[in-house]
């Protein structure tokens, strides 16, 4: 088992309180309002809703992407609103690991080099990063394909790569938006059952965002967002 | 319409890009504008001081600087044609506060020629016979007299040949007229006052004359030219000003070279620019085509955007330069008058129509030129490809193997072109043709160089490094334009410091070879001031002095050869050839030298030979108050004299035809053990209470060469820096679209976990990148365009042959000032890359 993950504790790993999020423009958009919400560690969470409902707003802002207009956001013990740049970065570097929609692979990096990269920027020794690039590969079964670039790759694959980034350093926290979003069906299963079963495998705490229904059902617990409010939270 | 709807909210939106890609065309206009019209302002200056001082004159009688006998005053007065003559004596002076030009005038005939309109009435003015009987007479203009609170009766001592003198202000010229010449630094004075203040014995410089009414003025000049010979200059007065436009040519020459140089570094950032614009904008160009627009639409609409910026750009350039060339005017007065002693300084800037309309025509051209690819490629995008997204940065392989071949032609013409180089149209194609395949092959070479450092850039830092050269392999369209601007402008850099320190080498030379007397004595502080000479006596009178062992009088004027107005030096030349051999370029060292010795042959300058064309064994023309002196060219040296070449004579010769032995430098031997300092002393001791005389040691007057080389070579250093800041902008103006290229993957970087020094690291490098390819391959065209600078050098501007030498210690100093210019120019950039929202850059397209 890999450090900080799968344990059967019941400690949250992921909290917000009153947390809003207003965007100043010509006219002011409330994004998020007045949200609470508890993630314990080594849940499986779907984030559904409408587009425009807020959802991709609330995992940026537990992804430290974004700050919140008001309220407070804990993720494994640290207050987000506390922190400078660069240690939101660190915050991100070391617990969180992102699966976007279009993937967000460098075009010009390999696919090892894609996996490597946030590790080089942890600045790991040369050899245990691509001993880890290497073994991350395998895991999402692109090992034969560690020298090809982005480019030559069909979409699932790219996905693989990404979510073999996302999972570089392990960390305690995945979120995805919209993992699926940008695949064709069969991919898209392909590509949940991947992030199920290293859910389970690795023991991490995966928060996706998404308006398929099938993702949000193979979750054990589905939060629904409307109008910036979360509307319903059911546990299976 | 399209303007409005399609250009304008780009141009907003990419504000800081658009005002960049102007500052190459505003920098360009602007050294135009601004060298241009501070040298055409102090040009015009000296035309308005010829024209005031010449009232009614309409012919000149002179021969050269040298000055001719009072006799041939007479000879003019029996010219029936001739109403009116009247010698002038004309000679600047410092003042300590600037120069003030002093005009001796015959005061009894001189107010049929020129109005001398007095404040108030004075007795000795309205008497020009009291004025004549009092030799102290001055008449100053008002502002001269306001300036340093003069007024009738004051006193002010000058420096003369007789030693220092007091003189009375006996009349103040109102402002206006003949006043206002020299910008009102001006004062008049008897002219037999004026000879001896100059030592000028009995000598005037010239004639000022109005021909009878009826009597045209060819037939005035001709009976003038039938009256005294050929030897004398006799031309209207505004023929004086060709010389000093003559003289001025080399420096309009350089700030033309430097402003086209800039225009075309200029040219680069918005070929860069636009052609950024165009892959940026491939999306909305592919709508506008899916609507209708026709490719000659989307052409017109982006040269209609360069030309606006061009115009934009042009006009602020015009406005810049405006302001530099106020800056400038008093510099290149300056400049003139220690190169050439010529004093002239611009009071006020003439800002010439044809100047300003010139400057927006090649403002407008460059954009336009500029703009011509990257508009024929927007009417050439595909719309259903470019409604598609995807990877579009990469130039074609097609494109680029034509380019490569195009630039494979030019530089296999330019190399058959040497081969011809003797056919100076020939030659500068040749020069054209290499310098188009160097641009042509830049983008291809910037392209291995980046894929070279890549491996380097990864080893240093392998984040950071890795993106930073994929950078720029990706965005070649991005960085070619600029790696070209700074490769042109490093070149330029590389060629122009190859020449400078190849002149200051052949410059040292000359100076350890002909300036090797120990000490020089005289008239002024520097020895290209030519308006006092020395009677021939005082060089007896240094001999006498303890300490020194040989006296050289020197003699120097300024006479008309090949229509040129060249230096002509009269010494002893058996006993100047003795100490200071020139080396030879052409003809025995021994045999030329003692021809001339002989009074049989001059020995000419190198740069004489080669800009006029003078040869081996040619007779000369030139002209002297005693007719013309017709002399073989005995040999030709190598000697940095005079920028327009000089001809050394036997003393003898010169005072058997122009009547004059005086001297304008003594150069002196002391004895060996003899002290420098105390056979100065004793000099100055000796004179310095009764004769305007200065001694410069061997030191001074190196210092003194060393000084106006450097005046002259900072020019070259206004190019250099122009050229350079032209270049470094482009690094901006790269990066700054770089960033916004590279938002996505500079948020993707941010977001899996990299601080933002990591961030600012790579556009550092990106930086960095561009900076070392630019410097590989600058260094490299450099090498190239020495080859051409040294050659054109050589053939059309100074004329003297400078060795190729190959500028290492300037291109070693490059290095690490182009690096950090381009770290410089990524610390804006890069602090951009780090502000701004995450979540939109993650989600930038």
């Amino acid at each position: 088992m890999r450090a900080g993950l799968r344990n059967d504790s019941t400690e949250s790993v992921i909290s917000l309180r009153g947390v809003s999020k207003t965007f100043d423009g010509k006219r002011k958009v409330t994004a998020l309002a007045g949200i609470d919400l508890t993630i314990e560690r080594g849940e499986m969470v779907a984030i559904v809703g409408a587009s425009g409902s807020g959802k991709s707003t609330l995992l940026n802002l537990i992804g430290g992407l974004d700050q919140a207009s008001e309220g407070e956001i804990e993720v494994d013990g640290q207050t987000l609103k506390t922190l400078g740049d660069d240690d939101l970065t660190r915050v991100r570097r070391d617990k969180i690991g992102f699966i976007f929609q279009f993937f967000n692979l460098l075009p010009t990096l390999t696919c090892l080099e894609n996996v490597s990269l946030p590790l080089h920027l942890r600045g790991w020794p040369r050899q245990k990063i691509e001993d880890r690039g290497r073994e991350l590969l395998g895991l999402v079964q692109l090992g034969a394909r560690m020298e090809h670039l982005p480019d030559e790759l069909s979409g699932g694959e790219r996905q693989r790569v990404a979510i073999a980034r996302a999972l570089s350093i392990y960390p305690p926290i995945l979120l995805a938006d919209e993992p699926t979003g940008n695949l064709d069906t069969a991919t898209g299963h392909d590509i949940l059952k991947l992030v199920r079963d290293l859910h389970e495998r690795l023991g991490s705490t995966v928060l996706i965002v998404t308006h398929d229904m099938a993702v949000a059902e193979s979750c054990a617990r589905t939060i629904h967002i409307r109008d910036g409010r979360i509307f319903q939270d059911v546990r299976k | 319409m399209l303007l409005r709807l399609i250009s304008w909210p780009y141009a907003r939106k990419h504000l800081l890009r658009m005002l960049l890609t102007a500052v190459g065309i505003v920098l360009g206009v602007a050294v135009f504008v601004g060298m241009h019209t501070a040298n055409q302002s102090v040009l015009a200056a000296f035309h308005e001081t010829i024209d005031r001082i010449a009232g009614q004159t309409q012919i000149q009688v002179s021969a050269g600087e040298a000055g001719f006998d009072e006799d041939v005053l007479e000879k003019v007065e029996n010219v029936a044609e001739v109403r009116a003559a009247a010698p002038v004596i004309e000679a600047t002076i410092s003042t300590g506060r600037g120069n003030l030009l002093v005009l001796g005038v015959d005061m009894l005939g001189d107010r049929n020629l020129r109005s001398y309109d007095l404040e108030g009435t004075d007795e000795s003015i309205d008497d020009p016979l009291v004025f004549l009987a009092q030799p102290d007479s001055l008449i100053v203009t008002k502002t001269f007299a306001e300036d340093r609170g003069l007024k009738n009766g004051s006193r002010i001592p000058m420096l003369t040949m007789e030693g220092e003198r007091v003189f009375t202000i006996r009349g103040i010229m109102k402002p206006g007229g003949l006043a206002s010449a020299f910008g009102g630094n001006l004062a008049v004075m008897d002219i037999y006052a004026a000879q001896k203040m100059f030592g000028r014995g009995r000598k005037f410089d010239r004639i000022d004359i109005v021909l009878r009414d009826g009597v045209a003025l060819d037939q005035g000049i001709a009976k003038l030219r039938a009256a005294l010979g050929g030897g004398f200059e006799i031309e209207p007065p505004s023929s004086r000003g060709e010389q000093f436009e003559a003289t001025s040519h080399i420096y309009a020459l350089a700030s033309n070279i430097t402003s086209v140089f800039a225009l075309f570094i200029g040219m680069f950032i918005i070929y860069n620019t636009f052609a950024i614009a165009v892959t940026q904008r491939r999306g909305e160009i592919g709508i506008l085509r899916a609507l209708g627009a026709t490719r000659g639409q989307i052409r017109t609409l982006f040269l209609m955007e360069s030309a606006i910026a061009g115009l934009a750009g042009t006009l602020a350039g015009v406005g810049f330069g405006i302001l530099l060339a106020r800056a400038m005017a008093g510099y290149i007065g300056g400049l003139i008058e220690e190169v050439y002693g010529f004093a002239q300084s611009a009071q006020s800037i003439q800002v010439e129509p044809w100047l300003i309309a010139a400057a927006i025509a090649m403002g407008m051209v460059t954009s336009l030129i500029a703009a011509v690819i990257p508009a024929r490629a927007a009417a050439g995008v595909d719309p259903v490809k470019a409604l598609q997204k995807g990877r579009y940065q990469q130039l074609g392989e097609g494109e680029n193997r034509l380019r490569r071949r195009w630039a494979i032609g030019c530089a296999a013409l330019s190399v058959v072109a040497l081969a011809f180089r003797s056919v100076t149209p020939v030659f500068y194609a040749g020069y054209l043709l290499a310098v188009i395949a160097a641009v042509l092959l830049a983008p291809a070479l910037a392209l291995w160089l980046a894929r070279a450092l890549r491996p380097v850039l990864a080893r240093m830092r392998p984040v950071e490094g890795t993106l930073a050269a994929d950078s720029l392999l990706q965005g070649p369209r991005r960085t070619s334009g600029t790696v070209a601007a700074l490769m042109l402008s490093l070149a330029l850099v590389i060629s122009l410091g190859g020449l400078a320190r190849a002149s200051y080498d052949s410059i040292e030379e000359w100076m350890r070879i002909a300036l090797n007397p120990d000490l020089f004595v005289s008239t002024a502080e520097t020895i290209t001031a030519r308006s006092f000479v020395f009677p021939a006596s005082l060089g007896d009178g240094l001999r006498a002095i303890d300490g020194v062992e040989e006296v050289q009088p020197v003699r120097t004027v300024r006479v008309r050869v090949k229509n040129t107005p060249v230096m002509l030096v009269a010494v002893d030349v058996d006993r100047v050839a003795r100490r200071a051999k020139l080396p030879a370029v052409e003809g025995d060292s021994a045999e030329m030298y003692a021809q001339a010795a002989a009074g049989k042959g001059a020995v000419v300058s190198e740069n004489f030979a080669r800009l006029h064309g003078a040869k081996l064994g040619e007779v000369l023309d030139i002209p002297s108050p005693a007719g013309t002196l017709k002399m073989p060219v005995s040999g030709i040296v190598r000697d940095f004299s005079d920028q327009q070449g000089s001809l050394l004579i036997s003393r003898d010769v010169f005072n058997r035809y122009w009547h004059d032995d005086s001297a304008n430098l003594f150069r002196i031997y002391l004895k060996p053990g003899a002290n420098e300092t105390a056979v100065r002393k004793a000099i100055l001791d000796k004179y310095g209470s009764h004769a305007r005389l200065f001694v410069l040691t061997n030191r001074d007057l190196r210092n003194y060469v060393s000084r106006v080389t450097d005046q002259w070579f900072g020019l070259t250093y206004v190019q250099i820096a122009v050229a350079v800041l032209v270049a470094i902008l482009g690094i901006v103006n790269a990066l700054t679209v770089s960033i916004t290229d590279r938002r996505r993957e500079l948020g993707v970087l941010r977001a899996v976990g990299g601080l933002r020094r990591q961030v600012r690291g790579t556009v550092w490098m990106e930086a960095l990148g561009v900076g070392a390819i630019g410097l590989v391959l600058g260094l490299g065209l450099g090498a190239v365009q020495l080859y051409y600078t040294v050659e054109i050098a050589r053939r059309d501007l100074i004329g003297i042959e400078i060795g190729y030498v190959y500028p290492v210690r300037i291109a070693v100093a490059l290095a690490p000032v182009i690096l950090m210019a381009a770290f410089l120019a990524a610390l804006a950039p890069a602090e951009s890359a780090v502000r701004g929202s995450l979540v939109e850059a993650l989600e930038y397209e």
